[in-house]
């Protein structure tokens, strides 16, 4: 396949993720397309740098939004792979400045994926009065059991702030193991992890949140939303640890089961300073049959019904 | 049976003798009513009379399904009808305590209710009945609503679904800043047309609005008149009645 054809196909795929992804290829908008191992697409401008180089299994890249800047529009990054099987390994160590403020949005698409391995290993350090939000959104195919392995490590320093989103809703899951460390290590730093996975076949699930709320004042909020159906399996694990004055967290976790598809959580709140307060909630079971019949009372049917709660749920 | 056939004919709905059993209790003894054309019927009674449980049956809840009797709408035999058949044929419920959709908002909620395209100016025009701001549009059915937020979306909901028959259970609980007179103008609206409504209260006030009502007590229909006979003996006879006096001696609200 020609890079152009790549090129095009995984940014019309993209451009169905939402989040402006239409804006890929723009020349007022920094992005990255990788394709396997290969860079087939940049932009940057001023107040990013990217600095990227294809490895035999991916790329290692080292991203830095420098002290203080401001990008109003979403940085995109695409990583994908066309083929069926492989593997793509992406390394990045991602800096932010003090005073920068920036949004990144990761589409992760691998539309013919069956036996393939797609690992990310990040480190992201965010410094002082800086906000950064990397938002994740896979696009898999409805066949085969792609492995899918993020570990990211963060560390977010006083009065910033970090958003991490990760949603796999469109295709099968496969096997999903994400991992994420937050330090909130400033004070009054702030932590948002969201997590929305859609599971079917046998698809397996583990997601594990660790937040160290270290800062004085700090505060995070982990919640996961997981639908798991078929024969799938999932695990939730967030640990909020709140280990400074005036530090706060909630863990708030929501599982739906359908069919014979199996869901533990576990959410774990620690507080290891006599000021520190952390809080959580979780439920795990089928849909509510008041939900699904105060919408069958409106004509629609039992499976059109458990189709808007879930994609609700998922947003 | 000449009597059951007439009472058939005239009624949007016609409950013929229905037992409803759950958890091994008779929650609806016997129970036969009737909702004519273009009327607004009241179920009148205390907490505990049945009067939810009528409601349920009627829309077709599986665990309310009757052991024995019948129930027609607009002449058909509903019985063995599941919930989405009754409310595509034009029966539907609002929900004494709605439920909540993480995610969904209200705009989204209120055209599931109309089943086919709706513009946002009906939707607006469906708040207002319920005096609520169009910027509730973008608000989600979620928890950050109140019990009241909630109870009025699902009031603006059933009437923009215009069903031939609308439930309302306990429709003014939880919406007290809604006047009485904008809750029976509401009422009176979902009657245009010939469209019918059955209100479920424990509010002699709401039911003396209806043209006419029965008195639920203990699962069983054990009065059926004018909304003004039915409050009266409702006052007189259900009140004070010691049956419904809790431990203290106080009467249940």
């Amino acid at each position: 396949m020609k890079v152009v054809e790549e090129y095009s196909q995984l940014l019309e795929i993209a451009s169905r993720t939402g989040g402006g992804a239409s804006a890929l290829g723009d020349k007022d908008t920094v992005y990255m397309v990788v394709h396997a191992n290969k860079i087939i697409g940049k932009n940057i401008l001023p107040g990013v740098e990217i600095d990227a180089v294809e490895t035999a299994e991916g790329i290692d890249a080292v991203i830095t939004v420098t002290k203080g800047t401001i990008i109003e529009k979403p940085v995109h990054m695409c990583f994908g792979h066309l083929g069926h099987e492989g593997k793509q390994v992406i390394k990045s160590k991602m800096v932010i400045e003090d005073g920068a403020r920036a949004e990144f949005l990761a589409h992760c698409i691998f539309p013919n994926a069956v036996e393939f391995l797609h690992a990310m290993e990040g480190e992201i350090q965010i410094g002082e009065n800086a906000s950064f939000a990397y938002r994740e959104v896979h696009v898999h195919g409805r066949e085969g059991k792609i492995k899918v392995r993020p570990k990211s490590k963060v560390v977010v320093g006083g009065n910033s702030s970090y958003i991490g989103d990760f949603t796999l809703v469109e295709g099968r899951v496969g096997d999903l193991d994400i991992e994420i460390e937050v330090e909130a290590r400033g004070a009054h730093s702030h932590v948002d992890i969201r997590s929305k996975i859609y599971g079917k076949y046998d698809d397996i699930c583990k997601i594990k949140d660790v937040i160290l709320l270290n800062g004085e004042g700090s505060s995070a909020l982990v919640k996961a939303r997981v639908v798991l159906k078929d024969e799938s399996k999932g695990s939730f694990l967030g640990l909020v640890d709140g280990a400074a004055a005036g530090a706060r967290g909630h863990v708030d976790c929501t599982e739906v089961v359908q069919g014979r598809a199996v869901a533990e959580a576990s959410p774990v709140v620690r507080a290891s300073h006599p000021e520190a307060e952390v809080t959580h909630e979780a439920a795990i079971g089928r849909i509510a049959d008041e939900k699904i019949e105060g919408l069958m009372a409106k004509g629609l049917s039992e499976e059109e019904a458990i189709e808007v709660i879930v994609s609700g749920l998922l947003r | 049976m000449i009597w059951g056939e007439n009472k058939l004919k005239e009624s949007l709905l016609y409950v013929d003798d229905i037992t409803v059993m759950r958890e091994e209790k008779e929650v609806l003894k016997d129970v036969s009513i009737k909702v004519l054309p273009g009327e607004i019927t009241g179920i009148l009674g205390r907490n505990g009379a049945g009067k939810s449980s009528l409601a349920y049956a009627v829309m077709g809840l599986p665990n309310y399904k009757p052991k024995k009797g019948a129930m027609y709408f607009r002449g058909q035999d509903i019985t063995n009808w599941g919930i989405t058949e009754r409310a595509r044929a034009g029966i539907t419920l609002a929900w004494q305590h709605p439920a909540r959709y993480e995610g969904i908002s209200v705009a989204e909620y209120l055209k599931i209710s109309s089943r086919k395209e709706i513009d946002v100016r009906k939707m607006e025009e469906a708040l207002n009945l319920v005096q609520l701001e169009s910027s509730y549009l973008s608000r989600k059915v979620d928890k950050s609503l109140s019990g009241g937020e909630r109870k009025r979306i699902e009031l603006a909901s059933v009437y923009l679904m215009n069903s031939q028959l609308t439930i309302l259970d306990e429709p003014d609980s939880g919406v007290d800043l809604l006047a009485m007179a904008d809750i029976i103008s509401l009422f009176r609206k979902m009657t245009e047309n010939g469209r019918s409504v059955l209100i479920i209260t424990h509010r002699e006030d709401v039911a003396s609005q209806c043209d006419r009502s029965y008195l639920m007590c203990s699962g069983e229909i054990v009065l059926e008149g004018t909304a003004e006979a039915v409050r009266r003996y409702f006052l007189s006879q259900c009140i004070p009645c010691p049956e419904h006096k809790d431990e203290t001696g106080e009467t249940q609200e």
